[in-house]
C-alpha cells in the first residue's frame, strides 16, 4: 500500500517536473537574487509532497524519510529548489524537542516554509556564534537557501557553551532578512540577523545538533545525486553525438575516461547516500558517520561531474543558454549549505576512530 | 614627447624599475578603485585612453617598431613589462586579443601599406582587431572551418558563421580563416583573410556567458564582399598561418593565478575562517592544498624565468612552458573550490561588484572558460604527448578525405 502511494507519488512528480521545470523558467529564477518558484511549490503543496515525510503525529502521511529521497533526487535532476528538505528536517526536530505541534503541522500542510538556518560568517563548520540568552537570539546567520521566502527558520545558536537548534517565527520581532545575490539564486537566499528575536530551543546540545544536520545532509545527498546523474546523462548524449577531427568526442578516451570517472564518483557517492537513508530509517548508532559519507561522496560526485560536464561541452559549456552552469552553481550550493567539506571529513574522521575503538 | 621606449644600455632591472614608476603612476586614473561602477562602455573608453598613454611611453606592443606607436623594445622587455602591468587592475583586457595576434600578423603578411596604415590605431588603442577562428564545428577541430570563400571577380565572397569571437562587438576589423576549396582534404583548403567588420553583410550576436559580462560572440557572414588584396598568405596556406597566428603568444605571461586570486589572498582567507572553531590555516587539508599549489607555482616560475632567459638569449625556450595554462587553470578552479569551502555557506556570496582577481567566487564562477579558451585540458594534454614526447597521433580519419566528402 505504502509502495503503492510511493509509487503513484513519484509518477507524479515526474510528470509535473517535466512539465514545469523548463530551462527557460529555471533561467528567469537564476536571474534574480531571493527567486522562488511560487507557482510550482503550490503546485507541490497540492500534491501533497511537503507532508509525505512528515510523520503522522505531527500532521503529515507518515510514509518516512525513505518516501522524500527519490523526490528529491528527481527535484535535484531538474535543478528544482523547494524547501522540502528543510521543512522536512525542521519538523522532525520540532517533533523530537516536543515542541511548537502547530508549526510542524503548518509545514505539513505547506503553509509554513522552513529555511535551515546553520552557516555563519568565518565559518566553514557549523559551531554556532548567535547566542541564545532570555528567550531570545542575538547574531548574524550566513545566507540560507529558502530564508527568503520562509516563514520560519530552524536557527543553530549556542546558550552558554551548549549549542542548539531554535525555532523561530520570521514575522517577529528583531528578525532582518537581506536577501542577497548568490552563486544560486533560484534557491531563495537571504542572509538572517537577529535582534532580540523571540525563539524556542528546539533540541540542545552538539549531538542532537549534529545529528539533525546529518539528516538533511542525507536528504540534500539524493538531490545531490540527482545532479550527478543529469550531469552525467547530458554530458554522454554530448559526447555521443559532438563530432570533432571526424568522430564523436567520446571516442577520445580524455573523454571516455572523464565520463567513467564521473560514473564511479556517481555511484560512490549513491552507496554512501542509500546507506546513510537506511542507517536513518533502522534508527542505528552509526547514521552520523554514515551521513558524514553521504555529504562528502555525493557532494564531491555532484561538483565533479558539474565541473567536468562543463569541460565535455567545450565553448557550448560557458553559456548561458546551456544547461550545464545550472549543476556548476547548484552543486555548490548544495555543497555549502550545511557545512563545507573541511567540516564534514573532520567529523567523519573523528566518529571513525570512536567506532574503531568501540 | 619624451620617447622613454629605447634608452641605450638599459639593464632589465632598470627597464623594470622605470616601467614600476610609471605603471605607479597610471594606478589613480586607470587601476581598481578609477574602474569600480563603470558600464562596460565608459570602462571600454577609458581603457582606450590607457592605451594611448601606453603607445606614447612606449610600452604599447613592445616589439613593434616606434615609428608605429610600438615600444621598440625586446620580447624579454614585452614579458617583463606585462608581468608588472598585471599587479595593476588596469582595463587591458579589450586589446589583449588584438594587439596579440592580428597586429602582427598583419605586419608580417598584409601589403606594407596596409599594415603602416591600420597597426599604428590599433596600437593607439583607438580601433580594435579581433580573431575570427572558432564556429559552431571547428573548435578544437579548427581545420573543420566551414565558412566559405567563393571567387568574385578581384575578390571573394564570404557566407557562413563564426563562434565564440572575442570582443567581436567592438572589434573594427579582424583576421580570419576561411574554406576556399572544400574538393580537397580539410587542412589544404583553408585560406587566411584581414575584414573590415563593418562591410555590408557582417552582423555580430553577443552570446551570453555563464555568468558576467560577455566578451564572446557569434559572427555571421552574408555575400561579405573581402577583396583579393587582403589575403594574408597564399590561397591553401590558410591553415599554417593560423597555427602561426596561434604560436604568437605562447610565452606570453598569464599570471602565476591565472586571473584568479593570488595564493596569498588564499592564505588569507585560510587564516580568517574557522573549521568548527579552530583556525583554518592550522588544519592539515588546507595546509596540504595550499602546499601543492606553492609547489605548483614555484615550478611554473622556474620554467618561466628560464624561458625570459632563452629568449633574451635569442635562443627558443624549452617546450615544458606548455604546460602552464593547463595547469594554472585547473589550480584556480580547485582553490576557488577550496575557498568557497572554507567559507561555508557564506561562499554562496556572489557580490555584483567583484571581480575574479580580487573575489574567490567570483574567480570560481568565471573559470570555467580559461579551461576551454585557447585549447582545452584535453587538447593541450594530446599536444603535450604528441608534440613533447612523441608519442603517436590520435586517430584521426577525417585527415587526407576532401573536405566536402567527410561525412
Ligand atoms: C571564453 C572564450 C573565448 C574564446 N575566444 C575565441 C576567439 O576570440 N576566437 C576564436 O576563434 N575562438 C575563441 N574561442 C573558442 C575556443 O578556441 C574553443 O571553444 C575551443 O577551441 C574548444 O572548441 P569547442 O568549443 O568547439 O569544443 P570542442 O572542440 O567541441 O570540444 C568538446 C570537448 O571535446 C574535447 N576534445 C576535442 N577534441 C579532442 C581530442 N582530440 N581528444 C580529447 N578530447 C577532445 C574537448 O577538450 C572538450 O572537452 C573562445 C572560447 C572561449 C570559451
Amino acid at each position: 500500500m505504502e509502495n503503492e502511494i510511493l509509487t503513484m507519488l513519484l509518477d507524479q512528480a515526474v510528470r509535473l517536473l517535466d512539465a514545469e521545470a523548463s530551462q527557460t523558467r529555471l533561467k528567469a529564477l537564476l536571474e534574480e537574487p531571493g527567486s522562488f518558484d511560487a507557482a510550482l511549490w503550490g503546485k507541490a503543496v497540492e500534491l501533497g509532497w511537503p507532508a509525505i515525510a512528515i510523520a503522522e503525529e505531527s500532521g503529515g502521511l507518515g510514509l518516512g524519510i525513505g518516501s522524500l529521497a527519490p523526490l528529491l533526487q528527481e527535484l535535484g535532476q531538474r535543478t528544482v529548489s523547494l524547501p522540502l528538505a528543510s521543512g522536512y528536517v525542521t519538523a522532525a526536530a520540532l517533533l523530537e524537542g516536543g515542541v511548537a505541534a502547530d508549526v510542524a503541522a503548518q509545514l505539513a500542510s505547506g503553509q509554513a516554509i522552513a529555511t535551515l538556518a546553520l552557516g555563519e560568517a568565518g565559518e566553514c563548520g557549523l559551531s554556532p556564534a548567535v547566542v541564545f540568552s532570555g528567550g531570545t537570539l542575538k547574531g548574524a546567520k550566513a545566507p540560507a537557501s529558502f530564508a527568503a521566502v520562509a516563514t520560519h527558520a530552524l536557527v543553530s545558536a549556542r546558550d552558554g557553551d551548549t549549542p542548539g537548534l531554535y525555532l523561530v517565527d520570521l514575522t517577529a520581532a528583531g528578525v532582518t532578512r537581506d536577501v542577497v545575490p548568490t552563486i544560486d539564486n533560484a534557491r531563495a537566499a537571504a542572509a538572517l540577523r537577529f535582534d532580540d528575536t523571540p525563539a524556542t530551543l528546539v533540541v540542545a546540545g552538539w549531538n542532537a545538533l549534529l545529528r539533525h544536520a546529518g539528516v538533511a545532509a542525507t536528504l540534500v545527498a539524493f538531490e545531490q545525486i540527482g545532479g550527478a546523474e543529469r550531469c552525467l546523462r547530458i554530458s554522454v548524449d554530448y559526447a555521443k553525438e559532438r563530432k570533432v577531427f571526424g568522430q564523436a568526442i567520446g571516442a577520445f578516451q580524455a573523454i571516455k575516461h572523464k565520463l567513467a570517472d564521473m560514473y564511479q564518483e556517481l555511484e560512490i557517492g549513491r552507496g554512501c547516500a542509500i546507506d546513510a537513508l537506511e542507517s536513518l530509517e533502522e534508527g542505528r548508532g552509526d547514521f552520523l558517520m554514515l551521513a558524514c559519507t553521504a555529504r562528502l561522496g555525493a557532494g564531491m560526485a555532484y561538483d565533479f561531474a558539474a565541473r567536468e560536464c562543463i569541460q565535455t561541452h567545450g565553448g557550448i559549456g560557458v553559456t548561458w543558454e546551456a544547461e550545464p552552469h545550472h549543476h556548476y552553481r547548484r552543486a555548490r550550493s548544495l555543497a555549502l549549505e550545511i557545512g563545507g567539506a573541511p567540516f564534514w571529513r573532520d567529523l567523519l574522521v573523528d566518529g571513525q576512530q570512536i567506532l574503531e575503538t568501540v | 614627447m619624451n620617447d622613454m621606449s629605447t634608452q641605450a644600455n638599459e639593464s632589465l632591472g632598470d627597464y623594470v624599475a622605470r616601467a614600476r614608476a610609471w605603471l605607479d603612476a597610471m594606478e589613480p586614473r586607470f587601476g581598481h578603485e578609477a574602474r569600480k561602477g563603470l558600464t562596460v562602455d565608459q570602462d571600454l573608453a577609458l581603457a582606450r585612453e590607457y592605451q594611448r598613454l601606453k603607445s606614447e611611453a612606449g610600452y604599447a606592443c613592445i616589439t613593434l617598431p616606434r615609428a608605429l606607436g610600438g615600444g621598440g623594445g625586446s620580447e624579454i622587455q614585452k614579458i617583463l613589462f606585462g608581468q608588472e602591468e598585471f599587479k595593476h587592475d588596469f582595463p587591458t583586457t579589450y586589446f589583449t586579443v588584438s594587439q596579440g595576434m592580428p597586429i602582427p600578423m598583419l605586419l608580417r603578411y598584409a601589403d606594407k601599406e596596409i599594415g603602416q596604415r591600420l597597426a599604428p590605431p590599433a596600437i593607439r588603442g583607438e580601433t580594435i582587431w579581433c580573431q575570427l577562428f572558432s564556429e559552431p564545428s571547428a573548435g578544437s577541430d579548427l581545420a573543420a572551418v566551414r565558412t566559405r570563400a567563393t571567387r568574385d571577380g578581384d575578390g571573394w565572397r564570404i557566407d557562413g558563421q563564426k563562434l565564440w569571437t572575442t570582443w567581436a562587438q567592438y572589434a573594427d576589423y579582424a583576421i580570419a580563416v576561411v574554406r576556399t576549396d572544400p574538393t580537397v582534404p580539410k587542412h589544404a583548403g583553408l585560406t587566411f583573410f584581414w575584414l573590415d567588420m563593418k562591410s555590408p553583410g557582417i552582423t555580430v550576436k553577443p552570446v551570453r556567458k555563464l555568468a558576467g559580462e560577455s566578451e564572446i560572440n557569434e559572427v555571421f557572414f552574408d555575400n561579405v564582399y573581402v577583396p583579393d588584396s587582403q589575403r594574408m598568405g597564399d590561397v591553401g596556406a590558410g591553415f599554417r598561418v593560423a597555427i602561426e597566428t596561434l604560436m604568437i603568444e605562447r610565452y606570453s605571461v598569464a599570471d602565476d593565478a591565472c586571473g584568479g586570486p593570488t595564493l596569498n589572498e588564499f592564505a588569507k582567507l585560510a587564516a580568517n575562517s574557522r573549521i568548527n572553531g579552530r583556525a583554518a590555516i592550522d588544519d592539515g587539508q588546507v595546509r596540504r592544498a595550499l602546499a601543492e599549489a606553492i609547489v605548483e607555482r614555484q615550478g611554473l616560475r622556474s620554467i618561466h624565468r628560464r624561458a625570459l632567459s632563452a629568449i633574451a638569449e635569442g635562443k627558443e625556450p624549452g617546450p615544458e612552458g606548455s604546460i602552464r595554462k593547463l595547469r594554472l587553470a585547473r589550480r584556480r578552479q580547485a582553490m576557488g573550490e577550496l575557498a568557497m569551502d572554507l567559507m561555508g555557506a557564506e561562499g554562496m556570496l556572489l557580490e555584483p561588484e567583484g571581480t575574479s582577481t580580487l573575489d574567490h567566487v567570483w574567480s570560481w564562477m568565471d573559470v570555467p572558460g580559461a579551461r576551454i579558451a585557447g585549447g582545452t585540458d584535453e587538447i593541450l594534454r594530446n599536444t603535450i604527448a604528441e608534440k613533447v614526447l612523441g608519442l603517436p597521433q590520435d586517430y584521426r580519419p577525417d585527415k587526407k578525405v576532401p573536405f566536402n566528402q567527410i561525412g
